[in-house]
């Protein structure tokens, strides 16, 4: 006897959900990875470049938008043309370290080292913060990072000497002062809170007036906005030491404006506009460091 | 053979009710701690907002979802019961809710692009109790669905024991996903692209992605290819019954109290960081520790069906409680013998996983157990109620859950006497032996304690042996007499049995 009744039809609607979900999947996924991943756009690369400097005088991190890290991560650019040369005797950039015996070998850790709970590595790091500064401010800013890592490097294997008493280094010996300085150097310009651990309530931090509070006021923002994009003339990629192939180059202008309890106006130009040259290599977009100078960045609120 | 139990399923639908629920965990277990993770650190990057204010917003939003979570278990499961459809009682909510719990559980990851912190607590609030709300309507029919799955015990049991073993593997899933994702976006990005992306979250939406799709998919398959087994009844379920039944059948209310009594389990979750730090040197081998205990997990999973062949659900339960508890307690006094030295990661962590197996009977007996306790409500009451049995023990797992979570920072931090650490430069803040020593117990002695009350409401339990076997008969002499005076099969499951 025929059925007349209409079955639910599994199979259809499986993929019929299937096919939907995978849709709205995609679409929702697209959407955020082209509003968040800013190396897509020339603009949204060359302000982030440039946000990261002026928020914190953070030179340093925004690097990771620049050639320098195109093939290779930012920390292992510098391993291979700072740090390996310190620990290593003729190493070369690019050349594995396997097998490579220098001063990062296990022997050459004494005691101190050892035995170290992070006392002495915070000494070494309180040590090396006027160095630090000294580097920044001789050379305004990052953009000469070739001598600032030079010499960082060249006075931290002193010092950690000095206080360890022993001849070992490692990268996170230097990693660990340097971005230690960075942050109180970035601290020095915002401020910061005093902080309390949530369970003892002992102090971990005290509060710092920041040089751009001084300036600008406690609750001031700094906002930074790419307003203009030009074709610009491709760079010479080869002192970077990369191989690659640059599509297109874009000068992108990035204005910066200030707005807080002791600004005059609600929202106050702070440079005329700071230009980021910018490259295309495949979909992705590299901020060109050596065709830039942000030492302006590094005045604001001094 | 006399004694050959008849066979109602077929043989792939118990492999794919294990797709499913290896679907639905591969997304229920991902998305908790990756959305705390992307609400706190990435949805709203660079946007200015208070740091401390989001924190805590975040935890109100997961409280919130938790109440949420527990309130819509309860509705679901007195809708389920009350769900008399076609394609079946629990398929429908399955079928039909999982389109948009993977597009909500997307969205939790596609943060609004707003600079108003207001609206952005609003957001978190509304999307992530939107999602516990609806995966609560799709996770617990999926559960419920073992008790429906076959009329017999038996096949029912082992339906459930391999569909048990599948979600334990999918709540690990995520893990390996993201780990997959990060893999490919390095090979294509290239390492600091990848860095970038990964800074603003990217491989977490990947992997939410990923994920959903996944869920879709394996539940798709379950949903076309399984069929509900068992006839529902005909009378209806107020809400005053499903709440009743909850509280009033010994039986299922002694399940639901091991969660209970048991809650302290869980403790060990909170000090394993430490434990990792001060015992065996190394926050990094936190995985490492884990890693055992979830592969011995799995392996239990698949014990305790071999375990249900020999002896019944009581009795496993019972035997895996005083095991479980022994194994905890010779963790702890191999631990302390050996010291707390390098010596000590290899036992630990090969004891670890010995510790491990006891986790596969929660995973598996209590979901049978609850099945044979919806047989005898049916065969009390004449009403069949999975979706509130399941809800039931749903509602005292979220208690318990919420007890461990007080009980657990506060015997850590508390009890056993730590130290922060004061120095900036210092993560972490040498101890005492005796602060050493509680990190120990709370890993191992504590939660033995928790382990044998978890087995003592069990004592009590009775739906096992000849009282089983008769009620499952007389539950099929009862279906196929409804079903000859029937015959036009207006009632039953929507689907030939």
């Amino acid at each position: 006897m025929a059925n007349n009744k209409k079955e639910f039809n599994y199979k259809l609607y499986g993929i019929f959900a299937v096919v939907i979900v995978a849709a709205a999947l995609i679409a929702l996924t697209l959407y955020a990875y082209t509003s968040r991943y800013t190396a897509l756009s020339p603009e949204k690369t060359a302000q982030l470049y440039v946000d990261t400097i002026v928020q914190n005088g953070d030179g340093y991190n925004a690097y990771k938008n620049s050639l320098l890290s195109y093939d290779k991560k930012f920390g292992d650019f510098i391993r291979e043309n700072y740090i390996y040369p310190e620990i290593y005797e003729n190493y070369k950039p690019g050349e594995s370290t396997k097998g490579l015996k220098g001063l990062n070998d296990k022997s050459l850790k004494g005691e101190n080292t050892l035995n170290d709970d992070g006392t002495l590595q915070g000494k070494v790091t309180d040590k090396m913060y006027p160095e630090f500064v000294r580097l920044i401010t001789e050379n305004k800013g990052f953009d000469n990072y070739d001598l600032i890592f030079k010499s960082y490097i060249s006075e931290l294997k002193k010092v950690r000497k000095e206080i360890f008493g022993d001849d070992y280094f490692d990268d996170e010996a230097f990693f660990k002062a340097f971005e230690a300085n960075l942050l109180k150097y970035g601290e020095s310009l915002t401020g910061c809170e005093d902080e309390f651990d949530k369970n003892t309530g002992v102090q971990l931090k005290k509060a710092v007036t920041g040089s751009y509070q001084t300036a600008f006021g406690k609750d001031y923002e700094i906002k930074s906005e790419a307003v203009s994009s030009e074709d610009a003339e491709i760079p010479d990629i080869s002192e970077y030491g990369i191989d690659a192939e640059i599509a297109e180059a874009k000068t992108v202008k990035v204005n910066l404006t200030v707005s807080g309890n002791s600004v005059s106006e609600d929202a106050r130009p702070l440079t005329n506009g700071i230009e980021i040259t910018v490259v295309r290599i495949g979909h992705s977009w590299y901020v060109a460091n050596k065709s830039c100078d942000t030492s302006a960045l590094y005045n604001i609120g001094k | 053979m006399e004694n050959e139990k008849k066979k109602f399923m077929k043989k792939s639908e118990i492999f794919t009710f294990g797709i499913g629920l290896f679907g639905v965990a591969l997304l229920t277990g991902w998305m908790p701690d990756y959305t705390q993770t992307f609400f706190a650190d990435f949805a709203f990057k660079g946007k200015g907002f208070d740091s401390a204010a989001i924190s805590s917003s975040i935890s109100t939003v997961f409280l919130a979802a938790g109440i949420i979570g527990a309130v819509i278990e309860l509705i679901t499961g007195f809708l389920i019961d009350n769900t008399r459809t076609k394609l079946g009682k629990v398929k429908p909510w399955i079928g039909f809710g999982s389109i948009p719990m993977a597009i909500i559980a997307m969205l939790i990851f596609v943060a609004p692009n707003t600079n108003n912190q207001t609206l952005a607590i609003i957001w978190m609030y509304i999307v992530y109790s939107l999602y516990t709300a609806i995966g609560c309507a799709v996770e617990r029919p999926a559960e419920c669905f073992g008790a429906l799955c076959s009329p017999e015990p038996s096949e029912r049991s082992s339906a459930i024991s391999i569909a048990s073993f599948m979600k334990s593997v999918g709540q690990s899933g995520g893990m390996v996903v993201v780990m997959a994702v990060g893999l490919i976006m390095k090979s294509i990005m290239g390492q600091q692209q990848f860095k970038n992306a990964e800074a603003q979250g990217l491989d977490l939406i990947i992997s939410t992605a990923v994920c959903a799709l996944g869920f879709i998919i394996f539940v798709m398959i379950f949903f076309v290819n399984n069929k509900e087994r068992v006839p529902f009844t005909r009378e209806k379920v107020s809400l005053k019954d499903a709440v009743k039944v909850v509280f009033t059948n010994k039986n299922l209310l002694m399940v639901s109290l091991t969660k209970l009594t048991g809650f302290g389990r869980g403790v060990y979750g909170t000090v394993s960081l430490y434990i990792a730090i001060y015992l065996l040197g190394s926050k990094d081998l936190k995985l490492a520790l884990l890693l055992p205990m979830g592969i011995g997990t799995a392996v239990g999973t698949l014990l305790v069906n071999f375990v249900l062949k020999k002896f019944s659900t009581k009795q496993t339960f019972i035997i895996f409680c005083v095991y479980g508890a022994t194994s905890l307690a010779i963790l702890y006094f191999v631990a302390t013998g050996i010291g707390f030295r390098s010596a000590l990661i290899i036992p630990f962590l090969i004891l670890n996983f010995f510790c491990g197996i006891q986790h596969g009977n929660t995973n598996v007996t209590p979901n049978i157990m609850i099945a044979d306790c919806v047989d005898e409500i049916e065969w009390k009451t004449g009403k069949r109620q999975e979706g509130t049995a399941y809800a039931g023990y749903g509602l005292f797992a979220k208690i318990a859950s919420a007890f461990t979570k007080a009980l657990g920072p506060w015997l850590l931090y508390t009890w056993s006497g730590y130290l922060v650490s004061t120095d900036a430069n210092v993560a972490y803040a040498a101890q005492s032996d005796a602060t050493l020593n509680k990190f120990l117990m709370i890993y191992t002695i504590i939660p033995a304690i928790f382990v044998i009350f978890q087995g003592l409401p069990i004592l009590f339990y009775d739906m096992v042996g000849e009282k089983k076997e008769r009620i499952t008969k007389e539950l099929m002499e009862r279906r196929a007499a409804a079903e000859n005076a029937e015959p036009e099969g207006a009632i039953q499951t929507g689907e030939e049995v």
